[in-house]
């Protein structure tokens, strides 16, 4: 056999042999690996590399190193699953640097930071004060999480005490002109749904190029022509101003009378009709 | 406009509100939104039947205006 075959022949069964290796490695980001892992990736990679393209080295050969290099890092992280200690001691633990809002100084030596690399880190995390962390962490993957101090994080809806309506996860429904029969059935939705919400905006489904539906049954569309302007879906925000509307005028009625009985009736009204507007805002959002 | 017909377009701005939320709620897939709508609904309902005795009562207060 002369050595270019011998030599597409080995490239080929290596490479499955690593492709189907480094799946079964896991997923893992290269960013979220520690050392080991980093390592025994580059070692499986380079014993491809040199089997490869030296054509006197024996395949198998390779393949017993590649096994090795496999089957070990995969047995520790299997065990490192089960075990707490054990994956103290392969993965390694995280260190605080600070805590309180005070630097450790002893940790930061230890794990071999200077004062900049410190600095660096916080900057990668949008922070140039120092003391506006009440706590950071180095993980084992060598990133720094941290914790600013309450009045530093960003305010969200819990802080302002807003009632939200809980969020589900919208389905892309239509791709590329297609329907996509299984998100519409996750939505307990058929296609004479979505036809009759597409004639509503009167459009073609072949001119959609990505169609989304959310839990409430409201559909967001692009189509493939953007000169065409697409209604965006009304119907809740009408109904908010409906109400209100409703509501103003049943305070004005309840202005504009003399009759007692009636004046009684209008506010009482008023009333539920504000609370109902209450009860379901945050669902019309 | 006479009073009448300012209560009735009222009375007709609850009826298409009331609906909407009853087309909201039984569209809706979350249990909660489900629930607030349907809460919503009785209310517009209870406020329908109000509005609807003083539309008729309106009538009969002016009637040449019928």
């Amino acid at each position: 056999m002369p050595g270019w075959i011998t030599l597409i022949v080995k490239s080929l069964i290596l490479l499955v042999a690593l492709f189907f290796l480094t799946k079964w490695l896991g997923k893992k980001h290269l960013s979220h690996m520690n050392i080991f892992e980093y390592i025994s990736g580059v070692v499986l990679g380079g014993i491809v590399a040199i089997h490869t393209v030296t054509p006197e080295s024996n395949i198998i050969y390779g393949l017993i190193a590649m096994f090795i290099w496999f089957i070990i890092p995969f047995g520790v992280e299997l065990f490192s699953l089960k075990s707490k200690t054990f994956r103290n001691f392969t993965q390694g633990k995280s260190t605080v640097f600070i805590q309180d809002g005070k630097i450790m100084e002893d940790n930061l030596k230890k794990e071999g930071y200077s004062t900049d690399d410190l600095l660096e880190k916080l900057r990668d995390n949008n922070i140039f004060l120092a003391s506006d962390v009440e706590f950071a962490v180095l993980e084992p993957t060598g990133t720094l999480s941290v914790l600013p101090k309450r009045e530093n994080r960003p305010l969200t809806a819990k802080d302002l005490g807003l009632n939200l309506a809980p969020d589900k996860e919208p389905q892309t429904v239509i791709m590329d002109g297609k329907v996509l029969l299984e998100p519409l059935a996750n939505l307990n939705l058929n296609k004479n749904w979505l036809e009759t919400e597409l004639d509503k905006m009167n459009v073609s489904i072949e001119n959609v190029f990505l169609g989304q539906a959310d839990h409430d049954g409201q559909l967001y569309v692009d189509l493939y022509d953007d000169k065409l302007v697409v209604p965006e879906p009304s119907e809740k925000p009408l109904l908010l101003a409906t109400m209100k509307k409703c509501q103003a005028d049943l305070e004005l009625f309840a202005l504009a009378t003399e009759n007692v009985e009636s004046k009684e009736l209008y506010e009482r009204n008023s009333r539920k009709l504000q609370h109902a507007t209450e009860l379901i805002r945050p669902f019309l959002k | 406009m006479t009073v009448g017909s300012q209560v009735k377009s009222c009375f007709s701005s609850i009826k298409s509100a009331e609906a909407t939320i009853q087309l909201l709620a039984s569209k809706t897939q979350k249990y909660e939104a489900h629930a607030k709508f349907k809460e919503a609904e009785k209310i517009m309902a209870s406020i329908k039947n109000d509005l609807q005795k003083q539309v008729i009562q309106l009538t009969k207060e002016e009637p040449q205006y019928k």
